[in-house]
């Protein structure tokens, strides 16, 4: 039996997520629970409870790069994997989003990696010690401790494709230096961010 | 403090349809960004910060006081960024509204640090001129704030290093027409220059993700 509260938050950000228009094929939605993880069996679009699964811990049927993720990361609690037309296209050519913008050097870090290729080990290297990675020709990969997080994550980071790629046209963006980025992502999960988490986190469920 | 109790109330709705304006034409999103209208010479209604916009009620919008935004009262704990409002109301008594945001299509001249040229007779009509950027600054500094009044002089509106886009207006009416033109030109600039840069006559995304790829791909 799934949990009532993680299943309607699952189903509530995937409605979010059609809404901002992050959506494509594949398209993966996950949250954490006592005995492994809940993810969607259909697209996000008109997701409801009924089309959800729950996964236990060590099954090895399960989604591999979902297991690896909760089993081998105690701080993520959520996953999203989002497939917007500017995330796929930086994805395809396998670059690296630098800090654009501030927003992005807040929520998503000071850069996003993309995976050498979709092989789940190459996945988890690009995310090591990050909450986000963009898979090599997919989309893009989203965690947090709370699945608002996640999903902020996903949004800051599709308009961060979206100037970088833009950016490009018109002289390329200027980088916010790694040390004003590292500090303002060091405020924002320190200060803003932390409380904040908890109390989502009570309200998600689990 | 002296206005109409009636005009507060009045424009406590304007705040709170503005946010809902914002969202539902894209213009922000979910909480970043922030509007206020003034109340009279030293006071203004802002958005509180980190808040719903869909759920705020009128009565949640605190007054800060313009000569000294730590001073605020009613409502609830005013949007972080209330400086920056703040300054350009104490700069420019024509102004009556103002709105912050981080639309994309800005964003991208936020973060390449390009002025926008006037694109239309509308865009020199409203924004007063092309669209400057304002000094480089962490969120919240002064630096950010006197670098956003510095690019807003003699304008309507500016991007903000980084950050994201100010507009300014007599009215709301008129701040939001003048996000709206800012949005539309710099996606228009953005198109060309793609077309220019790929010798092409007509702008499709593809396009410029190809000229993305060609460019940036491993």
């Amino acid at each position: 039996m799934i949990d009532k509260k993680i299943a309607a938050t699952i189903c509530e950000y995937a409605g979010k997520a059609v809404s901002e228009r992050l959506c494509g094929d594949g398209d993966v939605i996950a949250m954490r629970t006592k005995s492994g993880f809940v993810v969607n069996a259909a697209p996000f679009d008109g997701l409801t409870e009924d089309k959800l699964v729950e996964v236990n811990a060590g099954d090895a049927s399960a989604n591999a790069l979902l297991s690896a993720l909760f089993s081998t990361r105690e701080d993520i609690n959520a996953v999203m994997i989002t497939h917007p037309a500017y995330v796929r296209a930086v994805a395809d050519a396998k670059a690296t989003i630098p800090a654009v913008v501030d927003d992005m050097a807040q929520i998503v870090g000071t850069t996003c990696k993309t995976s050498k290729s979709a092989e789940v080990g190459d996945v988890l290297k690009a995310v090591k010690g990050r909450n986000s990675c963009l898979i090599a020709g997919g989309g893009a990969l989203t965690s947090g401790r709370t699945m608002d997080e996640a999903y902020t994550c996903a949004l800051v980071l599709d308009k961060a494709a979206h100037v970088f790629i833009c950016g490009g046209v018109i002289g390329g963006c200027k980088i916010i230096n790694t040390f004003e980025a590292k500090l303002m992502r060091f405020v924002y999960k320190k200060k803003y961010s932390k409380t904040n988490q908890q109390n989502i986190s009570q309200r998600e469920g689990e | 403090m002296a206005w109409d109790k009636e005009e507060e109330k009045r424009l406590r709705q304007v705040i709170k349809d503005s946010g809902v304006a914002l969202l539902a034409e894209n213009l922000v999103q979910g909480t970043w960004g922030n509007t206020a209208v003034r109340l009279d010479e030293d006071h203004m209604l802002v958005t509180p910060t980190g808040l719903d916009y869909v759920a705020l009620q009128p009565e949640d919008m605190p007054i800060v006081q313009i000569s000294d935004p730590s001073v605020w009262s009613d409502g609830k704990k005013p949007t972080s960024e209330r400086k920056i409002h703040a300054a350009i109301m104490a700069a420019r008594p024509e102004i009556n509204a103002t709105i912050h945001s981080h639309p994309v299509w800005c964003s991208v001249f936020a973060s390449a640090h390009v002025e926008l040229p006037v694109m239309s007779e509308e865009m020199q009509k409203l924004v007063g001129g092309s669209a400057r950027v304002g000094a480089y600054g962490l969120p919240g500094t002064k630096k950010l704030r006197n670098g956003t009044v510095a690019a807003m002089q003699g304008r309507n509106a500016c991007f903000m290093a980084n950050h994201g886009v100010f507009c300014a207006g007599g009215d709301m009416d008129e701040a939001f027409e003048i996000i709206r033109i800012m949005e539309r030109s710099c996606r228009q600039y953005i198109e060309q220059k793609t077309l220019e840069a790929t010798g092409q006559k007509t702008y499709s995304d593809e396009l410029l993700f190809d000229y993305f790829k060609s460019k940036y791909g491993k």
